[in-house]
């Protein structure tokens, strides 16, 4: 049960391109009280204002939540999304002022890792949003390596925020345009062979970058923590809609059960 | 506050009687979109509800469909769960207990053959805070090969004599819109002891993928709810409210306050708020605070009043 989830309208602080990807930074102003959020944790954003109603699209999105900032007065709440359809395209036209209905923070977060564990972060596409909260938590106990992937340079979400938390961090783009040329999973080969130490292996991406991951980590004997994405409606564990296969019979709520979760609990395989 | 002194009127009355359940008010949410009720403590005051229906109940637990299970379409969406739930006896041993007090809560019934609707019925009557069943007809009949109860005048009407025979709580039938006439499917209800109708469950629906060129749910098909299919659900409780004498319960697509007065007016006794819960945890007592600001607008005193009032004048 997400106890700590609030509905909150919080008006648009900044929704600005990154890059020329079509990556943006959605910045929303939440109450100074707004729950603490976990690294991992996501929230429910309304694509419109309540007034007046529109239901089309009718479904609020998930969206990571990226980073949060207290203020006196108010939380800085930031969510990096990417203009792929036609919610986050009406999304990308709101101007600042703009409130939005939000519901969150939801769902089961990352367990940072050990002290003197070796933190490998694995990030593809819109995927990045998800792990800086955890790279941001865990740099402090842990040895955190961060290995991005993307299409394109102008792909790699929050890159600047990354490289200002002084962690570790390697590149690739599958057109050679920043870091190495090729998939992401070609560093984590390396990383892992690498790594000596408790190693612990986290990633959020494409579900063939997430089933690669699992596998190599599998391959290595190191645990591997993995951040879904499914369709869902409500986020919060009613509408049952983001069921993903456990293993058997098993079947788990991404917004309630995760939407992190151990390899263990899943059927990599045969996820969404 | 009263109305001598010249500045307020009385508040308006909300309370309703539906099949013999006394609501504070008409709005209920809907089976399947609010959970056990739980789920909408942190949001949402049970207890300004008129009450609630719990998601469907079989007899024995239930796993739903493999994914993927929902899709967005136009202004809404299409589901296939398979009414996964706890079954009734944890239902009743674990959830209910977590309800507050005072919160008329009806139980969703359900089955594949009759005498397993009819064990669901006699397990909850009895039961602290139940109020009252809501019999779902849209199950696929097994031993009819499959057609769903409620499509059925003759499996229909077995099934709504077992659950009454089962139970002297009230009895309220939900059902399926994706018949000819959902009326004349009312009128079976009422004639084997049925004290309310609910109207309408889902329309069978089919989402396409073009890019994969496949169904959009693993089930293929799904059920559509939402905005979409409001008005569809408006002339159906219309037809219904006018061919029987029972109370009906209208629900399909109701978003706010001017929604439930449009299913009133259409001859609805309450209404429930099914796809917008998923939207807006807090839409319901939303549209409870509507309807009274509603009635102190138009000085309508009573909100039964509202009941079948469409002018057509």
């Amino acid at each position: 049960m997400n106890v700590n989830a609030v509905r909150s309208l919080m008006a648009i602080e900044r929704n600005e391109a990154e890059g020329r990807g079509g990556n943006r930074r959605l910045v929303l102003r939440a109450p100074a009280d707004w729950p603490e959020p976990a690294p991992g944790q996501f929230l429910m954003l309304h694509l419109a204002p309540p007034e007046p109603p529109r239901h089309d699209p009718l479904l609020p999105r998930p969206m990571a939540v990226y980073r949060t900032e207290r203020r006196p007065d108010a939380t800085l709440l930031e969510v990096l999304y990417k203009v792929v359809g036609r919610g986050t395209s009406l999304l990308a036209g709101y101007d600042p002022g703009v409130a939005l209905p939000v519901v969150g923070p939801l769902g089961r977060g990352f367990e940072t890792p050990g002290a003197g564990e070796t933190a490998l972060l694995v990030g593809g596409g819109t995927g990045i949003a998800s792990l800086y909260g955890l790279a941001a938590a865990a740099r402090a106990q842990a040895d955190v390596h961060v290995l991005l992937g993307a299409r394109h340079a102008d792909d790699l979400m929050g890159l600047a925020d990354f490289e200002a938390l002084g962690v570790r961090l390697s590149l690739a783009t599958e057109d050679g345009s920043a870091g190495h040329r090729g998939l992401v999973t070609a560093l984590l080969e390396r990383a892992l062979a690498e790594a000596d130490g408790p190693t612990r292996v986290y990633a959020c991406g494409p579900t063939p970058m997430m089933q690669a991951v699992a596998g190599l980590a599998e391959g290595a004997g190191v645990p591997c923590t993995l951040s879904l994405e499914n369709r869902m409606a409500c986020g919060f564990g009613v509408c049952l809609g983001c069921a993903v296969h456990g293993p058997g019979e098993k079947l788990h709520l991404v917004c309630r059960d995760g939407p992190v979760f151990d390899t263990t609990e899943l059927r990599v395989d045969a996820l969404p | 506050m009263s109305a001598q002194d010249g500045t307020t009127a009385p508040a308006p009355d909300l309370s309703v009687d539906f099949a013999g359940i006394a609501l504070r008010n008409p709005v209920l949410t809907a089976s399947g979109t609010f959970g056990y009720g739980v789920e909408f403590g942190p949001f949402l005051d049970l207890t300004r509800l008129g009450g609630f229906v719990a998601k469907s109940l079989t007899v024995d637990p239930r796993h739903g469909n493999p994914p993927p299970r929902i899709v967005e379409t136009p202004a809404g969406m299409l589901n296939a769960i398979s009414l996964e739930n706890v079954g009734v006896d944890d239902f009743v041993a674990t959830k209910l207990p977590a309800i507050p007090d005072g919160v008329p809560v009806i139980a969703s019934v359900f089955g594949t053959e009759i005498d397993r609707y009819a064990e669901v019925c006699k397990r909850l009557t009895g039961v602290p805070k139940v109020a009252g069943l809501e019999v779902n007809a849209s199950c696929p009949h097994v031993k009819a090969g499959g057609i769903e109860f409620g499509q059925d005048p003759q499996a229909l009407a077995t099934l709504v004599a077992a659950c009454r025979s089962a139970t002297d709580l009230p009895l309220v039938i939900k059902l399926s819109p994706n018949v000819t006439s959902p009326a004349e499917m009312a009128r079976v209800c009422e004639g084997e002891g049925a004290d309310g109708i609910a109207a309408i469950n889902t329309l069978q629906a089919l989402e396409v993928d073009p890019e994969t060129r496949r169904p959009a749910l693993a089930n293929v098909l799904g059920g559509l709810s939402g905005p979409a299919i409001r008005p569809v659900a408006q002339r159906i409780v219309f037809q219904i409210a006018q061919a029987v004498s029972i109370p009906v319960c209208g629900m399909g697509g109701i978003t706010c306050a001017a929604d439930a007065v449009r299913f009133l007016l259409c001859g609805a006794t309450a209404i429930q708020v099914g796809t917008a819960n998923y939207l807006n945890p807090e839409v319901a007592g939303e549209i409870v605070e509507g309807l009274a600001a509603y009635c102190e607008r138009h000085g309508v005193a009573r909100v039964a009043d509202l009941v079948g009032a469409l002018d057509r004048s």
